[in-house]
């Protein structure tokens, strides 16, 4: 009896030619989105990547040069695009793409997309996931609204119950129909989408795409489900077809354009943050007079000095086997970098406290859930960023380190030699790794469990529901 | 006109009652105020943020004078020392934040070459540039059609379903004067809304009232009224609530995300612009390849720039301030047409959207606010225009010291220029928006009237 209900919805949402115009729009923009997302990605990837090839070719072609001037030189690091971010750019467009690393300071990640675009961008960008997390989902009201209601008003109900069937079969055999109505506009879409990405040469075999591509397609499955099922819910609760539609537009307005605002703001209101200029003050102070006052610079300089003299048996800088500017230099850098990281790491921990408003509101708007775990899939979201920034700023230590080591083994009188223009191509260059899925993981959890949950509960609830106070 | 004031009247009683009409208002209400509310903390928190920099400028000075006690080279002073090209924010802009969080609203200024320290930006929580402000301009903008969409979708319809409709058409009444007295209801109480948190947004952010006033009223009444003509027209179509409501948002769907979101992207393909990245590598080429250029060759390049300075002592050192001071400004030379280029093509998108915006209302709306508020795009190009002119004011105020080797005092740190920008409203752009606004209204009324003399189907 289930298999037939969903057979009827299912042909008659077909032959319904208000379905077929939307769901044409839908897949339209789908198609567009994907290619234009395919467009961009290619040419900020080959931006990027030429970028960081010229630069890394730069660097180890240097003449003979001091290696402080080799350091304050420095290098650049480059963002890549995540695989996936061609479906789902999650922040990456308020985000930062290259960084100039230089020893002595950290600096920001400039050149975001956003802010070479006027207020447009503010309206939203037109991505799959944005066509999947908020166009499907009214397609799907539209679909949906009348599920209960236009059997009442027809009066159909009845009819249809007189056979001997339960109000929650007919749930189901409607939310079965609709699910393959569904299914029949996006799945075509997603496959082109998968097709594309992996006819594209830069991603060819690569395992933990395609388990983020796999999730990503899951997850939006679960995210319609919801829709249907919530949808034929409300269609069976509320007294008319006009009251119904009325009530889903409005939580879709609600979940879709209100909340995520609203606690985004919220959150920043909440948990205030500092500036760079003030972050940069404080950093250089503390790395000035000791991360807790009791030990300035001078005073660690002169102890440095002290042992270093005391560790060689000598009694003048001169006669020390090793550049003492250099060993300071990375003493200083050492402690600076310490510092930072503090700063860094309690900056970082503010914005995930904002952002954690955000991340439990997904337990009651599955929107946000399913946009959190969708660019964290996408290898888009804050997090990702934020483990560039702690790539670039590796790099960027580890190189200065290399560099005043190098400085130090110089001896006394560095300042006047230069180091072998070879010495330069013998130096590690620039190149990110983006983090796998196990990494991601941990922070995909709470956005599943919300989906889980809520597929659930709806399912049991919701059904109860429909039993249990639908009117004829 | 006495019944059009009864059917006013009527349609009031009628609202008063429908406790869900109510709850709504009480809602956008609601949102206005957290919007103003929000707005106005955001730009209390930008300009106490602004207000700390002085304090970070002093600690700075403190501490130089401690590590150069006596008379010092100001080489050296232009080295450590860095003050700040500050972007205050308009008082208008607590209405529409615009991009003022996307772009950074100081700049950390030295001595060194000014390209790679101009596009620094702030500390900023990403997802929350993404999820955007929720000032009264987005409520505005994105919240009030919806609620007039609430108020509109089953205006007629809604009578006909009920069976309302054939008595109230078998009075001798127009069906213009049924139509005309229901949506001036409706227009009566949003505009109020409206026109309400307005004045409310305007006397909590403290604003001047100047001629922007009527000119954001005006806005917002014509953009109001453009969502009221687009109820119309659905109304004078005739179809059941259901379909109205699909079509009234499917308008909106289209005018207010749709569209935007198309336009940005054919703008960005239309509207190349040249990266960023490449300035800063040649910036950073050009400024290091100083060191390994002779001295007289980069001096004569600077001195054709300066020839002030060209008797100046001839350099034999290994190293002096002034010729580190010239390569670091000779790299800025060789960038500046890359620069040039780069704020030139961030110009002609804005451009091209600002001719383009009559393809939505609700694009021209949002960007007249912002250009009312001054915190678009224009306006910090201002800014990095105004922070160049300061970089120049610093150096001027420098070369003296270096070129002349005069001592740089304590006393000279007072000396030295400080800077302070405000955004400009830009009116002309807010108000280029009206004529295209009330064209819009105009033939959407005009088109609802006519379709309105169709005969109304009671049923």
């Amino acid at each position: 009896m289930i298999r037939s209900i969903a057979q009827k919805e299912f042909v008659s949402i077909r032959r319904d030619r208000r379905f077929a115009g939307l769901s044409a729009l839908v897949l339209v923009l789908l198609l567009v989105a994907t290619l234009v997302g395919r467009a961009s990605f290619r040419t900020l990837q080959q931006e990027r990547q030429l970028a960081q090839t010229t630069v890394n070719d730069q660097f180890r072609n240097q003449p003979a040069r001091h290696p402080h001037r080799v350091a304050h030189y420095g290098s650049f690091a480059f963002r890549p695009k995540s695989g996936l971010s061609l479906l789902d750019g999650g922040v990456d467009s308020f985000t930062g793409s290259a960084v100039y690393l230089e020893a002595h300071q950290q600096n920001s990640v400039n050149f975001s997309q956003a802010q070479q675009s006027g207020s447009l961008i503010r309206f939203g960008e037109m991505t799959v996931a944005f066509v999947l997390q908020l166009l499907v989902p009214l397609l799907i009201i539209f679909l949906c609204f009348g599920a209960f209601t236009q059997e009442r008003e027809t009066g159909t109900l009845r009819l249809l119950l007189s056979q001997g069937i339960t109000l929650r079969q007919v749930a189901w055999g409607k939310i079965v129909g609709y699910s393959q109505a569904v299914a029949l506009v996006v799945a075509p879409a997603l496959a082109l989408a998968a097709a594309l990405l992996f006819t594209g040469e830069e991603f060819a075999s690569n395992t933990d795409l395609v388990a983020r591509l796999a999730l990503f397609g899951l997850s939006y499955a679960v995210y319609f489900f919801l829709f249907v099922v919530g949808s034929v819910v409300v269609s069976a609760t509320q007294a008319s077809s006009r009251a119904a539609l009325v009530t889903l537009l409005g939580l879709w307005i609600v979940g879709g354009i209100i909340l995520p605002k609203a606690t985004a703001n919220l959150g920043a209101t909440l948990y205030p943050t500092v500036t760079k200029a003030q972050l940069d003050a404080d950093v250089h102070e503390q790395a000035q007079h000791g991360i807790n006052g009791h030990d300035p610079h001078d005073q660690r300089a002169a102890a440095l000095k002290a042992g270093l003299l005391k560790k060689y048996g000598v009694d003048s800088e001169d006669k020390l086997p090793v550049s003492l500017a250099g060993v300071q230099m990375a003493a200083g850098e050492e402690y600076s970098a310490k510092v930072y990281q503090q700063h860094f790491a309690a900056l970082n921990a503010t914005y995930e406290r904002q952002n954690r408003l955000s991340d439990w509101a997904g337990l009651l708007n599955p929107y946000q859930a399913i946009r959190s775990l969708s660019m964290g899939l996408a290898g888009s979201d804050f997090a990702h960023y934020v483990h560039f920034q702690q790539a670039a700023e590796a790099y960027r230590y580890g190189l200065v380190q290399r560099l005043n080591g190098l400085q130090a083994g110089m001896g006394y009188g560095d300042k006047e030699r230069r180091l072998d223009a070879h010495t330069w191509r013998e130096l590690p260059v620039f190149s990110y790794q983006a983090p796998s899925l196990g990494w991601a993981r941990p922070r995909l959890l709470l956005p599943v469990a919300a989906l889980l949950l809520w597929a659930a509960g709806l399912c049991w609830l919701g059904l109860r529901l429909i039993s249990n106070f639908t009117d004829l | 006109m006495r019944v059009f004031w009864i059917l006013f009247a009527a349609e009031w009683r009628h609202f008063r009652t429908a406790r869900g009409l109510v709850l709504l208002c009480g809602l956008l209400l609601a949102t206005g105020v957290y919007g103003i509310y929000y707005g106005t903390t955001e730009i209390a928190r930008q300009r106490q943020q602004l207000a700390a920099l002085p304090e970070l400028t002093r600690r700075n000075v403190d501490e130089l004078k401690v590590k150069f006690p006596g008379p010092a080279d100001a080489g050296d002073i232009g080295y450590y020392h860095s003050t700040f090209a500050v972007h205050h924010p308009d008082a208008w802009a607590a209405l529409s934040l615009g991009l003022r969080d996307v772009n950074p609203s100081y700049v950390k200024l030295r001595l060194l070459g000014l390209h790679n320290q101009l596009y620094a930006t702030d500390n900023a929580n990403p997802l929350k540039l993404l999820s955007g402000n929720f000032d009264l301009a987005f409520v505005l903008v994105y919240l009030v059609p919806l609620l007039i969409i609430a108020l509109g979708f089953n205006l007629l319809s809604a009578e006909r379903e009920e069976g309302i409709l054939p008595l109230l058409l078998a009075q001798p009444i127009g069906a213009t004067t049924v139509v005309g007295a229901k949506l001036a209801f409706r227009l009566t109480l949003v505009l109020g809304l409206a026109g309400l948190l307005s004045l409310l947004g305007m006397l909590w952010a403290r604003l001047p009232l100047d001629g922007r006033v009527a000119t954001w009223l005006a806005l917002t009444v014509l953009y109001c009224l453009f969502w009221f003509g687009v109820v119309l027209v659905i109304t004078a179509w005739q179809r059941t609530s259901a379909v109205n409501a699909v079509a009234l948002l499917g308008v909106w769907l289209l005018l207010v995300v749709l569209v935007p979101s198309l336009l940005n992207l054919g703008v960005a393909a239309a509207r190349p612009v040249p990266q960023g990245l490449e300035l800063t590598i040649r910036q950073r080429e050009e400024i290091h390849g100083g060191w390994d250029r002779p001295k007289t060759e980069t001096m004569n390049r600077f001195f054709a720039l300066y020839p002030q300075w060209r008797d100046t002592a001839t350099i034999r050192e290994r190293f002096v301030w002034r010729w580190y001071y010239a390569f670091q400004h000779l790299g800025d030379q060789a960038v500046a047409p890359l620069a040039a280029a780069y704020a030139h093509g961030l110009q002609a998108r804005y451009d091209l959207v600002e001719r383009l915006n009559w393809l939505s209302p609700a694009i021209n709306a949002q960007s007249s606010f912002n250009a009312l508020a001054g915190s678009d795009l224009p306006t910090h190009l201002a800014f990095q225009r105004s922070a160049t002119h300061y970089h120049d004011s610093l150096r001027a105020f420098y070369y003296p010291f270096l070129f002349r080797q005069a001592e740089f005092t304590h006393a000279d740190y007072a000396r030295e220029p400080r800077h302070s920008f405000t955004s400009l409203a830009e009116v002309a752009t807010a108000r280029r928006g009206l004529p295209t606004l009330l064209l819009s209204v105009a033939a959407l009324f005009g088109l609802g009237l006519l379709l309105l003399r169709r005969p109304i189907a009671p049923r």
